[in-house]
């Protein structure tokens, strides 16, 4: 059933850096799991937990995201009340240098968040990659007649590098949040931010219109933090221990793609169980041949694929072709992209369109895959 | 509604009972095909790449999947504001109301929805054949020889002749006999079911034949020979792609082990000619460490532990481990489970094969309470949507298992 909740979606997350993978598209255009872009998850989240009208920000490179979200048919927002809304920046006649941060990103989306009618809005991050039913963070959210409610997930033995990138939360036994520790250098709570909140959407506009006024520019130091320290103000957080990845790196994104061929993640982030599908844009391709010579082990293999050689612990994206004799192992296969006869290919991630000539040699390190970019001829 | 200049009307009505228990609950148009198409999709592909916009799909026999199947026609860009496609189902009037009785009289019946586009040329389609095929090639040919009928037809085996409808024609492809079935043919023209007509023409003719009580309100039987009766001008036009008939347990087999090819008459693998179909919203396939595929074709949401060997595997299948499928169609969400042995069958929707079950089987021990040859030939196997195999089971070979077995 529809609910009354907008849902933003920012393309972009200034923290994460995928290198060549972003080099010509947005990072929620970044393709993941064999058929799939990263918005496809938080999108059909959002979907299916009844949200009919999403507003996604797109500051720059968004080509081939808006190629991929098309009129949003394929998600069922194709619609004539709400809908999908992809949202460009506008031109200001001012320099775009300093707009970056999540609040001047919704501070130029507020004719948008003025227009809509929904009494709440779920603004998230794009690049978190899970399964997660929004309704229930919502109902959560009423029912403790909160102000805001931050998602969060529970965190063990973090590296002290990896603790740097979290927003670290305090709640206190009834959930209500008592403190947030924007990047810290230790693992101070065992509960993360997941940048995904609800809040009024009222409310939003007005502290947006403030911080923006103010010279502020991020939503978690700028917004959540004083929210949390107003006693006037309730922040709760909401437990979400189910499978979640950030993509925020290429060893993320390629960690998130080989998880894929574990079947309990699978099942999970693929809602076969509860019957909440990712949605993506339909190709129609036709199904993979697997050749006479094919030898084919764990691996992840999206339709219109030519397998003619060996595969092993692979994700192959729509319409790659392994040739007679190639060897691919722990690699991921992008669109489109040919591996030759006779090819030998480990730990790298081929963007769309690659092709590898007859013979080829190319070995990555699994902490450390080979990236090779977009239609390169190698 | 604005004017069209050729509408397409796809014959989807019939039961196909030679299909047996694939079409106990579905019309054949809608029986799946190629790992993840359904029969229609064809005929509704062509017409979206022959620049057709409209389209009525004319339904009859068990249309409930079939219309879910074709809704609003948006996998064939067939949503359209002016156009687009229409299930028509027969109806009442005031006067009447009865079934379609027979081709010519399901599109008599729906001269009323033609005319709301009044269209100078109609494309007459059949539901149930597998093709690629430019209709607009046949219309331009259609003008050009200022022709009453164009009738699309194929070249097929001298020995296979007498089981089509054969066109003898003159040396410029104008049509001067029809035979259908003939016993000694003349010519090894075989008509396709595909018709493309002057609207004028045949909306007279199609009057006229509801008029005789002694008709059987057949395009074959009665309109064309009536059309050549009163020396219309009647051309063949010749297709000379790939082209078949799967009315038979057999021979929609063979359409599908055609496509395991090394050079598929029917090439799927076409960007120029896409097969478009409704797609199924699910993660691609996987194959375990103790999977194994050769020479198959498998589709998204199939999950591949054994070993599949010449065989085409729709959606959502799963093969568990030491289970062995060779020359074989397992349709969608079917589960083939450990150690089980699947030989030359087809293994219906959401069937579910026991353990160390064999399809197929060859031994004398084998049940053979389900021989049905009838429908089966050719060893092939058939088992029927959502039928259930229990452990250790034997299914004798040409079974067409409808129940099941525990």
């Amino acid at each position: 059933m529809k609910n009354d909740m907008l849902g933003v979606i920012f393309s972009e997350n200034p923290e994460a850096s995928m290198g060549e993978l972003t080099s010509l598209r947005s990072l929620a255009a970044v393709p993941v799991g064999g058929r799939y872009r990263i918005i496809d998850f938080i999108l059909s989240n959002m979907v299916n937990s009844g949200i009919i009208k999403v507003g996604i920000t797109t500051p720059v490179n968004y080509q081939s995201l808006t190629d991929h979200l098309g009129t949003g048919k394929d998600w069922d927002m194709d619609r004539k009340d709400d809908g999908l809304y992809i949202l460009p920046p506008k031109d200001t006649g001012e320099s775009d240098v300093e707009a970056i941060g999540g609040i001047e990103r919704l501070n130029g989306i507020s004719s948008f968040l003025n227009k809509s009618k929904q009494e709440y809005v779920l603004v998230a991050d794009c690049n978190t990659i899970c399964n997660i039913d929004f309704d229930l963070v919502l109902n959560s959210h009423i029912k403790n007649e909160a102000d805001f409610t931050l998602v969060c997930t529970p965190v063990k033995n973090l590296s002290s590098k990896d603790v740097k990138k979290h927003i670290l939360v305090n709640a206190d036994d009834d959930g209500i949040v008592t403190d947030l520790h924007v990047y810290p250098s230790r693992q101070i709570t065992e509960l993360s931010y997941m940048h995904m909140f609800i809040t009024r959407r009222e409310t939003l506009i007005e502290l947006v219109e403030y911080a923006s006024t103010h010279g502020k520019h991020q939503i978690s130091k700028d917004i959540l933090l004083p929210a949390v320290e107003n006693d006037q103000v309730k922040v709760c957080a909401y437990v979400f221990d189910g499978y979640r990845k950030k993509i925020d790196s290429i060893q993320s994104f390629y960690k998130v793609n080989l998880d894929l061929l574990n079947k309990e993640v699978r099942d999970e982030l693929f809602g076969l169980s509860v019957d909440n599908p990712i949605f993506t844009k339909i190709k129609d391709s036709v199904p993979t041949k697997y050749a006479k010579t094919a030898e084919v082990e764990n691996s992840f293999i999206a339709d219109g694929c030519k397998i003619e050689g060996t595969v092993r612990n692979c994700i192959l994206f729509r319409g790659v072709h392994i040739g007679k004799n190639a060897v691919v192992e722990n690699s991921i296969i992008m669109q489109d992209s040919e591996i030759m006869e006779n090819c030998d290919v480990e730990n790298v991630i081929f963007d769309k369109g690659v092709i590898l000539r007859s013979g080829k040699k190319l070995v990555g390190q699994d902490t450390y895959p080979l990236v090779i970019g977009k239609e390169i001829v190698v | 509604m604005r004017s069209k200049e050729c509408v397409a009307m796809i014959l989807a009505g019939g039961q196909g009972s030679r299909l047996g228990i694939l079409t106990q609950n579905v019309a054949k148009p809608a029986v799946p095909f190629g790992g993840k198409y359904r029969i229609i999709d064809f005929p509704l592909s062509n017409c979206a790449h022959s620049g057709i916009d409209t389209v009525g799909v004319l339904t009859q026999y068990q249309p409930l999947e079939l219309n879910t199947y074709i809704a609003n026609g948006q996998p064939w860009d067939l949503d359209r504001t002016n156009g687009g496609v229409f299930v028509l189902p027969p109806y009442t009037s005031a006067e009447k109301g009865e079934w379609y009785k027979g081709t010519a009289n399901a599109i008599y019946q729906n001269i009323g929805f033609m005319e709301q586009f009044n269209p100078k040329y109609v494309v007459i389609l059949s539901g149930d054949h597998i093709y690629k095929m430019d209709y607009n090639k046949m219309l331009t040919a259609h003008k050009n020889a200022n022709a009453d009928a164009t009738i699309a037809v194929i070249e097929v085996p001298w020995e296979e002749a007498p089981r089509f409808g054969i066109m003898n024609t003159d040396e410029n492809m104008r049509i001067v006999e029809f035979e259908e079935k003939p016993e000694k043919p003349k010519s090894n023209l075989a008509s396709m079911g595909v018709y493309c007509f002057s609207w004028n023409v045949l909306k007279k003719y199609l009057v006229d034949d509801e008029a005789n009580p002694d008709s059987e309100n057949d395009f074959g039987k009665n309109i064309i020979p009536a059309m050549l009766g009163d020396g219309l001008k009647l051309m063949a036009h010749r297709f000379d792609g790939y082209w078949k008939d799967v009315g038979t347990i057999q021979s929609l087999w063979e359409a599908n082990m055609e496509l395991l090819d090394d050079k598929p008459g029917c090439d799927l693998d076409d960007d120029s000619w896409k097969i478009f179909s409704r797609n199924p919203i699910k993660p691609p396939q996987y194959v375990g460490a103790t999977g194994s595929l050769k020479n198959s074709y498998t589709t998204e949401g199939c999950e591949i532990y054994g070993s599949v060997e010449h065989s085409i595997l729709f959606e959502g299948v799963t093969i568990c481990e030491g289970a062995t499928v060779k020359d074989s169609i397992v349709l969608p969400g079917a589960v083939i489970n450990k150690g089980a042995v699947i030989n030359k069958a087809i293994v219906g929707s959401d069937a579910e094969i026991g353990p160390g079950a064999e399809i197929g089987s060859k031994a004398a021990d084998a049940n053979n309470e389900y021989n049905n040859t009838k429908i089966c030939s050719d060893d092939i196997t058939l088992i029927g949507p959502g039928v259930k195999i229990g452990n250790e089971k034997k299914v004798a070979v040409l079974s067409m298992v409808t129940a099941d077995i525990c």
